[in-house]
């Protein structure tokens, strides 16, 4: 080991004085033939013999040279050195390979890396807290039905109490605040969190305190309400003002006092949500007034829980044990009726792996992004066959180099070393612009599977993870396209070579397998993708078709927060009323209305409706203003539409839609009927005043629910005063937002800016997930079919040339020029054939994979299936025709001379 | 040329444990080593050029020798080897070996 330093430290040297190692190795040579010259001369030797004797004693003073200075040398590193810029000579002599080389694979690594960073940032990074490998999430299971990860506060304040395994147990939900400021009121993300959220993730805050369980009281401590800020709210609010602790918050009417404020790389236990205000949850039932979620006890499920495992404990055993908890936590919350319900199907807690913290997102988009993994999988595979038979081909072209190499002394292992080191240039360089776009496109690709999910952020950034990944990636790509070609290009007889030129390949035509199988591979793989995009595509255009019952087009909503306000009864309508007209006034606005829901913006109201004892059926409500079913273009069957005169004292109305009239009355008109609401207490009923089309309400790709529709004008109050603008607008709609700002100030200067959103807008979002994937799988299915046509013409370019003689020698013959085009065009239908019927299969057994994802289409469908084969076959008959139709332009006479 | 008597070629290892012993009295440089195996051999051994000079470089690599450029008899800027304590004990093993190993060819020579 020593001895190893030592000798690595004079080579070092001997690297940093090449000159003076020459210089001396020189002069001692010297000095020895001089020392040996005056031995000579003293022995009585004659002059010109003396010469002559030490040139025989020396030999050939370079070669002495070289032997020593390859002692002082590193030799595999120079060697590698040499091999490297021969490399990139040879790389840049093709400049066409290589590039399509690079494109290939960057296409490939970076895909998978775009996503796998995705996943990374969705799916696998831990939280940057202390010891996350401790944390645990809190789910419920129910027989038959998904995981269920939200908690009522009751059932949390239970699991808090006991804790048993956990250190700490905690709770958070996230929401929007209204903050009074200076210049009106701001709409503020933030976080309502238990006593012990913050010990738990345990990261100090800048300034100040954290809350503590002494601030998660009814009430607040002592000194009333406390509240957390984030660094990024502290500075666009307090300006960074060092004396931010003690200063008075004030949101959605409740007065708080800053606390503490937290560092910028804590964002909480969702990793995906930046909240800036952490208040506690005992302050939720004086924000929410009346109709607060705790309050509603086992009735609301809102809150995420997560707790810190005692540190013998194991995950396992800590599922166990709250699993165990259930029923003394469920004890004395529920009726007993409900308790045995609950026990019938099984319910009890769970505990999952907690490090990556929790978000809902995450159980929408697992699957989704698993599958877009799989079709990048797909996608590398295919670009390193690509290259690898593209390297193959080229391996039998560069046959007589190689060979002239091996004669000339190189040997297997050198020329292996120097293949193997261009197929790594070609892996690394194809990496390097993999990664360079990767972060850019993964950003954008996130912003635009999670829009409509609110405010989210991913952090797709390249962290130790991803980079590990398209390393790997890359490694495994670069062994795949350099290892086969290398070997095969290596593994002929030197001899016959370097003899006979291109003529003695042909004889090896036949053995040569392997290629094929490779581009059938790839053929095979290429269908897989266009078949699972057609599904997928096909799947969205019927999700699309399918219709949402309602013209979203020209459709804006327009959504107001009075929440805060202290508007009552009549002076909402009053508001309202006034918003309607200004609205209408506005250039380009056909006619306005007000929705208390939105279709498809994740707030849903249900309830059971029934015909007086009969057995009731569920239905969803909406409220919604005058005008309603005109302005979304919902077709009124029977009866009237809703008026503004339609108020609390002309008894309750209400309008179904077809699905609900015809569950309530099957075989009678529902006009002037009374309808019950099963569930309220005293009984309140409704007359029924009109039949309407239906409309779709949370979900596009179910069939639209039963619907009731009531008046805003005989609002209860119970939802409180938001509603939302919805506005019909002919042509090219003026600013409609700064419009309706304005309006809204005029009327109500606290009121937060509205926020505009067009239908479209909303129904896209709602299928984020399926057109991420589309377009994805889309992308993909294009680069697969040009990588493949690449290949086919690439592969079938390089044999062809080499046949160049041999067709010469046909045509010299006889053979006509169709006959030669159909020779070398056949030779690869053989393969596109057997590509094709190979990915058929494996698309018939893998498609099944994709069924949970597809709408209306089979994951069979016969009409994809063909249509994928049929643009496979264009694709690869237009790749293999190219070399083949100029086959037959090759002049015989020249073919046969110049060989 | 200079083979080495007509005893076939000196194996790397014994050229290696002559350079040592060679040195063993002080530095010299190559010329001198070459010299003194061939006069303390009686003519018998003759150092080759082509050989003793890549030993010597491959000795100093590996620790054996350091070398220091000085200047010779007849004035002359020459290279001075020397033995360094890894030298030393490297020559002890080595004329251990060779003891024992001649011994032992010397009995089998010596068996009727």
């Amino acid at each position: 080991m020593a001895q190893n330093l030592h000798e690595f430290l004079l080579r070092l040297k001997a690297l940093f004085h090449k000159h003076r190692l020459d210089r001396d190795m020189a002069d001692e040579l010297a000095f020895h033939q001089a020392m040996l010259q005056k031995r000579l001369v003293e022995q009585g030797v004659p002059r010109p013999d003396i010469d002559a004797a030490t040139r025989r004693a020396f030999g050939n003073p370079s070669r002495w040279h070289e032997r020593l200075r390859e002692l002082w040398q590193f030799r595999t590193l120079e060697n590698l050195a040499r091999d490297t810029s021969f490399s990139f000579r040879i790389l840049r002599k093709s400049p066409g390979f290589t590039f399509v080389a690079l494109m290939t694979l960057a296409l490939g690594v970076g895909a998978n890396t775009t996503v796998f960073s995705m996943i990374d940032g969705l799916l696998l990074r831990p939280l940057s807290v202390p010891d996350s490998g401790r944390l645990a999430t809190l789910g419920i299971y129910v027989v038959d039905s998904p995981t269920y990860y939200s908690f009522s506060v009751p059932l949390f304040r239970g699991l808090e109490h006991r804790r048993e395994s956990f250190e700490q147990v905690f709770a958070f939900g996230s929401r929007t605040f209204q903050v009074r400021g200076t210049s009106g009121t701001e709409s503020v993300d933030g976080q309502l969190v238990s006593g012990d959220f913050f010990s738990t993730l345990q990261i100090p805050p800048l300034l100040g305190r954290t809350l503590t369980p002494i601030d998660d009281q009814k009430g607040g401590n002592p000194a009333g309400f406390g509240v957390v800020i984030s660094e990024s709210f502290w500075q666009r609010w307090f300006n960074r003002a060092p004396n931010v602790i003690g200063q008075k918050l004030e949101f959605d009417n409740t007065v708080f006092t800053v606390v503490g404020v937290m560092p910028k790389r804590f964002i909480g236990a969702d990793p995906l949500a930046r909240p800036n205000i952490f208040a506690p949850l005992a302050a939720e039932p004086v924000l929410d007034g009346a109709h607060n979620l705790t309050d509603a006890g086992i009735h609301a499920w809102w809150l995420t829980v997560m707790g810190r495992m005692q540190p013998a404990v194991t995950l396992l055993q800590a599922n166990a044990q709250v699993a165990a908890s259930t029923s003394a936590v469920l004890h004395g919350l529920a009726s007993p009726e409900d308790l045995a319900h609950l026990e019938e199907r099984r319910m009890h807690f769970l505990a999952e792996n907690g490090s990556a913290g929790f978000t809902y997102v995450r159980t929408v988009f697992r699957k989704p992004l698993m599958a877009v993994f799989a079709m990048c999988g797909g996608i590398l595979l295919l670009a390193c066959l690509n290259l690898a038979s593209l390297l193959m081909a080229r391996g039998a072209a560069r046959q007589p180099e190689l060979a002239t190499r091996l004669a000339l002394g190189a040997t297997r292992r050198r020329l292996m070393q120097q293949l193997l080191i261009e197929s790594l240039l070609i892996a690394l360089m194809g990496t390097a612009a993999g990664l360079a776009v990767a972060p850019m496109v993964s950003k954008s690709l996130t912003v635009m599977l999670l829009a409509g999910q609110g405010n989210q952020q991913v952090d797709t950034s390249l962290d130790i993870r991803v980079f590990a990944f398209a390393a790997l990636a890359s490694i495994v790509a670069a062994l795949l396209v350099g290892l086969l070609p290398a070997l095969q290009a290596t593994s002929k007889g030197l001899n016959e070579q370097i003899k006979s030129g291109q003529h003695t390949t042909q004889a090896h035509e036949h053995r040569r397998v392997l290629p094929k199988i490779m581009m059938a591979g790839e053929v095979a793989l290429a269908l897989m993708l266009v078949v699972g995009a057609g599904l997928l595509a096909s799947s969205l255009v019927r999700l699309y078709r399918s219709g949402v019952g309602f013209d979203p087009k020209g459709l804006d909503n327009i959504s107001f927060s009075l929440d805060k306000l202290p508007l009552k009864g009549d002076a909402v309508l009053q508001f309202y009323r006034q918003l309607e007209d200004g609205l209408r006034r506005q250039p380009g606005v056909a006619s306005v209305s007000f929705a208390r829901m939105v279709p498809f913006s994740h707030f849903v109201w249900d309830d059971d409706l029934a015909v007086s004892t009969a057995k009731p059926v569920h239905a969803y409500f909406n409220q919604v203003g005058p005008d309603y079913f005109q302005t979304m273009r919902i077709p009124i069957f029977t009866g009237r539409d809703f008026n503004w005169s339609d108020t609390a004292s002309t008894g309750l109305k209400v309008i179904l839609n077809q699905a609900a009239a015809k569950g309530l009355f099957p075989n009678r008109s529902p006009l002037g009927q009374i309808i019950i609401d099963v569930n309220s207490k005293p009984v309140v009923r409704y007359e029924v005043i009109g039949v309407v089309g239906n409309a779709k309400y949370e979900d596009l790709r179910a069939t639209a629910p039963a619907t009731a529709y009531l008046p805003m004008t005989q609002d209860d109050g119970n939802q409180g005063p938001s509603y939302n603008a919805v506005i019909r607008t002919n042509g090219l709609p003026g600013p409609l937002a700064n419009a309706a700002r304005a309006l809204a100030q005029g009327l109500e200067p606290a009121i937060p800016a509205p926020m505009l959103t067009p239908m479209e807008r909303t129904v896209d979002e709602s299928l984020s997930a399926e057109r991420t994937m589309a377009l994805l799988a889309f992308f993909f299915a294009a680069c697969a079919l040009s990588v493949t046509a690449v290949g086919l013409y690439g592969t079938l370019a390089y044999a062809t040339a080499r046949r160049t003689s041999e067709i010469g020698i046909r045509m010299a013959l006889g053979a006509r020029r169709p006959q030669v085009v159909a020779m070398v065009f056949y030779q690869n239908a053989g393969v596109a054939l057997t590509g094709t019927a190979i990915g058929l299969l494996a698309a018939l057994l893998a498609s099944r994979a994709l069924s949970s994802f597809l709408y209306g289409t089979s994951a069979r469908d016969p009409w994809v299936f063909a249509g994928s084969i049929v643009a496979l076959a264009l694709i690869a008959s237009a790749a293999s025709l190219l070399p083949a139709l100029r086959s037959a332009r090759i002049n015989p006479i020249s073919a046969i001379r110049c060989d | 040329m200079g083979q080495i008597a007509d005893t076939g070629e000196l194996i790397q290892g014994t050229l290696e444990m002559l350079i040592l012993k060679a040195l063993l009295r002080g530095p010299l440089h190559g010329y001198s080593v070459a010299e003194w195996i061939q006069q303390t051999s009686q003519q018998m051994l003759k150092v080759e050029e082509g050989a003793l000079y890549p030993a010597l470089h491959r000795m100093e690599l590996r620790g054996m020798l350091k070398s220091q450029w000085g200047t010779s008899d007849n004035n002359r800027r020459a290279k001075f080897y020397e033995l360094t304590a890894e030298g030393q004990k490297r020559l002890h093993v080595e004329s251990q070996r060779w003891a024992r190993l001649s011994s032992a060819v010397a009995f089998v020579m010596q068996a009727s």
